[in-house]
């Protein structure tokens, strides 16, 4: 006989208490099932939930959020449905945001420092106190007549943030440099170049028919993770006749890589050569529109990208010339074709001829403007949300390290810094940290004691993005205008206090000039001018009769949007493709260091502002399922040659220091590169963070794009040595049997239900 | 009881990318125990919703594939036999029920799941390794973590199993909802944090028994499979194999 568990519990409970027990009173059916009598914990709800949207500021892209409010405490971040940007996704950073608003180990007061810098000795004063000593520490710099020795160091900013930051920096006569670890000005350049934007343009993945990317790590934290792998979806599976091809050209099978219809290795810095090279091809073969072709060459046709051709770019780019020609030809004939380049290309020596001969091909393929290709976005509604306060090149930021150091052309007396950490990101041979030590006062507004914060002599902790108001224009927009609001969606947990409300107080108290530009007693009232502007247009998604009910619809939806304000239709001029390449320049002989460093943005810590939050800590990096550490990738037959095993612990070194971490053997990296990812390493930033991993930036060379200046993080080549030391690498892979399905061996087994 | 619904879920792993925004979303919605480094070196990591990673033929020619794993709430579950307590059951919506109140931990179950879907709670909360601050010894010292805990779900304590639960939770509000605004259960209203927070739309839930929903649709899809089919377990997770223009004979290594 057949029986399952559950016939033969229906059967003996009906039996046994059914006939023995009750004789003939057949207990009600539910009772014969094993669920119990009662309602279980896990069915029961015992919470009124608040849903509040805002904004989220895990990163610069500023995604739409909704956050579930229970009692007055935030517990759960999701995606706002009605963002243009995410539409109702988020992003695993974006996830975690709730850890650092209830962090232990977050700022909790504003301090003072009592003992020596560094040594985390410090006093808890009263916001007064601190405001006081803020003030008055500046007032002292305007009556010497140097407030030009005040120095404001921000992340990189934009809209209103960005319009109060830069008014007060000039209303006052301070410098004002803006910060980021992995800085996209070169392809910020090159885009503008290109396209004649400040911001970033629609890449339209989603309706794309072929993608060729450069590094470009749209599927990773790359200016926005969540709305390219939105669009990344409809690419492969939406209501399309046709499903997406999508090529990846890397040094290193990154995520992107991973998910792409092709990987093609790479020589490090040769990006520019293979799009040139395949710009060749087009012209050649005649693939693109002879006019564009002729604009583009300059008029000298395809003899003008000579040194281009496939046989000779095989050469430099490690590319087989026929891959080269098959990607072109396939690129013309799947149109609409795509070209995107990212981190990898834009991190070297000539990372602007790389990034312009790769996005100039998107002319060549007659992609711009087109849907599928490159699209344009609109300018901000109103002119104050068109502010910008873009991340400083590396080479701007060199200089200011030397101007700290040598106190020339003047010294800094005071350096305020907010939401930036240079003293971890700028790599050691820059000697930030020699320069922090000649600034007098140092005073900074992090929520968290980063490594820079570490430093500060006074320190007035911001409240983080749940527990402010802002505002944001996603960038990358959505190719019409849009602007996320957002608000506070719980009160401040601790004693803190925004650093835009902190700046409108201390503007206030200084008076002047610094309280004409900012005359607003606090950023709500700013951005209430700004709604006011919005609600004038009378346009867009949302029309009301009155300011108040406008802006409370403007808080309930998180945002306003007008679909139909596009760009303008632009006649786009064609550039002219680079014709002069630049080979890219290294730190170190290829004899003495052998490998080239590629360093790559974490898939949950980025560029390293993540790595407070254990759940960042403990997002697995999607190739190598390794969690909470840092690695170096070596490819398995290098590592035996070299007599290494995974997790022997190796000296990373190059010209410029050394570090040490675990060896990954990682199948998908060339035999000359090996690849670490940013985000660990620190000394400071709290308990999840510190002393864990080892950071790459901090053996980098301080080499910087022959234009534009940008860092070039892949300008360094390492060698590796062994320590004779193993650690076993925290990862999930070879946790579990695989359970790997479409070639599993069949074992047949037979069903159990079979009656 | 009428058997009304049957829940299920379909994951796209053409739409897959790896980028482990579930298994952030799952952690935060569902109270579950941070696994510190060591934990994870032990191979003992807390996690309902996993992203395995195959890799595929030899450099150059070299591919990783993703695949989402979490428990498949199977309709002849091989853990639901096993447990002694009855701590696991099918209820009458198509779920894998693991009722913690029962739970007396014999780890029986788990150890019968093909999928390792189920993870054990070897730790409490707060001793879960005290020098990795993590949780440290003293509990207040984390206090304001515990904040975010989401007062809708058990928090588990040592010894307990625990696993996917299709986010029982969400499906009693909306189903609690439904019924007061006498309604039926819209499709896509009820939605686990995994698939609520899935970028790329690889992952869809919904009702199975509805022959309507885009969850029925998809997972009768020529792309449909099952993990470990062979088994007979009957999962109510459908996956849709990835489409590879490229396909080659290769065999895959973990």
């Amino acid at each position: 006989m057949e029986l399952t568990r559950r016939d033969f519990l229906k059967i003996s409970g009906s039996s046994a208490a059914g006939a023995v027990l009750f004789a003939g009173c057949t207990p009600p059916e539910h009772e014969w099932k094993l669920e119990s009598p009662v309602l279980l914990p896990e069915d029961t709800l015992t919470s009124f939930e608040n849903w509040y949207a805002s904004v989220c500021r895990q990163c610069e892209a500023g995604c739409g959020i909704i956050t579930r409010v229970v009692e007055g405490r935030a517990k759960k971040i999701e995606g706002n449905p009605l963002h243009p940007l995410n539409r109702g996704k988020l992003c695993a950073r974006g996830e975690a945001g709730l850890q650092a608003l209830y962090h232990p180990d977050r700022l909790r007061t504003p301090l003072r420092r009592t003992g020596p810098r560094g040594m985390g000795q410090y006093q808890i004063i009263s916001w007064d106190e601190a405001l006081n000593e803020l003030v008055s520490r500046l007032k002292d710099q305007q009556a010497q007549g140097s407030a030009g020795a005040v120095a404001l160091v921000t992340g990189p900013l934009r809209g209103l943030e960005a319009h109060l930051v830069t008014r007060f920096a000039r209303a006052y006569g301070a410098t004002s440099l803006a910060y980021a670890p992995l800085e996209e000005t070169a392809l910020q350049a090159a885009l503008k170049q290109l396209f004649g934007q400040d911001t970033y343009p629609v890449f339209d993945i989603a309706r794309a028919n072929y993608i060729l990317s450069f590094g470009a790590n749209f599927l990773e934290p790359w200016i926005s993770q969540v709305h390219y792998n939105r669009a990344y979806g409809e690419f492969r599976q939406g209501q399309r006749t046709q499903r997406g091809y999508l090529v990846q050209v890397e040094p290193r099978l990154s995520t992107t890589a991973a998910n792409a219809d092709e990987w093609v290795p790479v020589t490090p810095g040769t990006e520019g050569v293979l799009a040139l090279s395949i710009a060749y091809v087009l012209i050649d073969r005649r693939l693109a529109s002879p006019t564009v072709a002729q604009a583009m060459t300059g008029g000298a046709g395809v003899q003008g990208l000579g040194a281009f051709r496939p046989e000779e770019a095989s050469r430099i780019t490690g590319v087989p010339a026929e891959r080269i020609e098959a990607i072109a030809k396939a690129l013309a004939e799947r149109r609409p074709a795509l070209v995107l380049g990212g981190l990898g290309p834009a991190g070297h020596t000539n990372g602007l001829f790389n990034l312009t001969a790769i996005y100039a091909l998107n002319f060549l393929l007659e992609s711009v403007g087109r849907p599928g290709g490159v699209l344009l976005n609109p300018a901000p509604p109103t002119p104050e949300l068109a502010a910008r306060a873009p991340a400083s090149p590396f080479l701007e930021w060199q200089r200011f390290a030397e101007r700290l150091r040598t106190k020339q052309p003047r010294p800094v007396n005071i350096l305020m810094v907010h939401d930036a950490n240079p003293l971890y990101g700028l790599p050691p041979a820059v000697q930030f940290g020699e320069g922090l030590k000649n600034v007098p006062v140092i005073i900074s507004f992090s929520s968290f004691m980063d490594e820079t914060t570490a430093m500060a002599d006074l320190i007035l902790p911001d409240s983080t993005y749940l527990e402010s108001w802002g505002e944001s224009i996603p960038d990358p927009g959505p190719g019409f205008q849009a602007v996320g609001f957002q608000q506070p969606v719980v009160k401040p947990y601790f004693s803190t206090r925004s650093f835009t409300d902190v700046l409108l107080t201390v503007a206030g108290e200084l008076g002047g000039q610094a309280k004409e530009e900012l005359p607003w007693n606090t950023y709500k009232d700013a951005l209430r001018e700004t709604a006011q502007r919005l609600f004038r247009l009378n346009r867009g998604s949302i029309r009301k009769p009155d300011f108040e009910s406008f802006w409370n619809t403007l808080l309930q939806e998180g945002g306003w949007r007008d679909e139909q304000a596009t760009a303008p239709r632009v006649d786009l001029r064609l550039p002219v493709l680079a014709r002069q390449s630049q080979p890219p320049q290294f730190s170190g002989t290829d004899k003495d260091y052998p490998f080239y460093l590629h360093v790559f943005a974490s898939a949950g810590l980025s560029d390293g502002r993540g790595a407070h939050l254990p759940w960042l800590q403990m997002t697995p990096d999607p190739t190598t399922t390794i969690m909470w550490q840092s690695w170096v990738e070596m490819n398995p037959r290098t590592a035996a040659a070299l007599g290494l095993r995974e997790n022997d612990v190796v000296v990373v070194e190059s010209p410029q220091g050394r570090l040490e971490t675990m060896l990954y053997l990682y199948p998908a990296i060339p035999p000359g590169v090996v690849a670490m990812p940013t985000g660990q390493g620190h000394t400071y930033l709290g308990r999840y963070a510190e002393k864990r991993g080892a950071n790459p930036l901090s053996i980098l060379a301080p080499m910087a794009t022959a234009e534009g200046g940008a860092l070039a993080w892949g300008a360094t080549r390492v060698r590796i040595s062994k320590t004779g030391r193993q650690y076993p690498l925290p990862k999930l892979e070879g946790s579990v049997p695989a359970v790997q399905p479409e070639d599993y061996t069949i074992i047949p087994v037979t069903d159990l239900r079979t009656r | 009881m009428a058997e009304e619904r049957k829940w299920g879920m379909v994951v796209d792993i053409d739409r897959c990318t790896g980028c482990q925004a579930c298994v952030i979303a799952c952690q935060t919605e569902n109270n579950i125990l941070m696994s510190s480094e060591d934990i994870v070196q032990q191979k003992r990591a807390m996690v309902w919703i996993r992203i395995e990673r195959y890799w595929e033929g030899e450099y150059p020619n070299i591919k990783a594939r993703f695949i989402p794993v979490l428990c498949q709430h199977c309709e002849n579950a091989p853990c639901e036999p096993v447990c002694p307590v009855y701590a696991t059951y099918h209820n009458n919506e198509g779920l894998n029920v693991q009722v913690y109140n029962r739970c007396v931990g014999t780890r029986y179950c788990a150890n019968n799941c093909p999928y390792h879907a189920r993870v054990f709670n070897y730790w409490e909360r707060h001793t879960a390794a005290p020098h990795m601050q993590v949780y440290p010894a003293d509990a207040r010292a984390a206090e304001p973590m515990n904040e975010y805990l989401n007062p809708d779900v058990t928090v588990r304590t040592k010894g307990l199993m625990e696993k996917c639960t299709f986010c029982l939770q969400r499906i009693r509000r909306v189903s609690r909802q439904a019924t007061v605004e006498g309604r039926a259960i819209a499709d896509g209203e009820v939605q686990p944090a995994c698939v609520q927070s899935c970028p790329t739309g690889a992952l869809v839930f919904g009702d199975l028994r509805d022959a309507r929903s885009q969850v029925s649709k998809l997972a009768g899809d020529q792309r449909a499979y099952h993990l470990l089919e062979d088994l007979g377990t009957r999962p109510a997770v459908t996956y849709l194999k990835k489409v590879d223009p490229n396909a080659r004979a290769t065999s895959p290594s973990h």
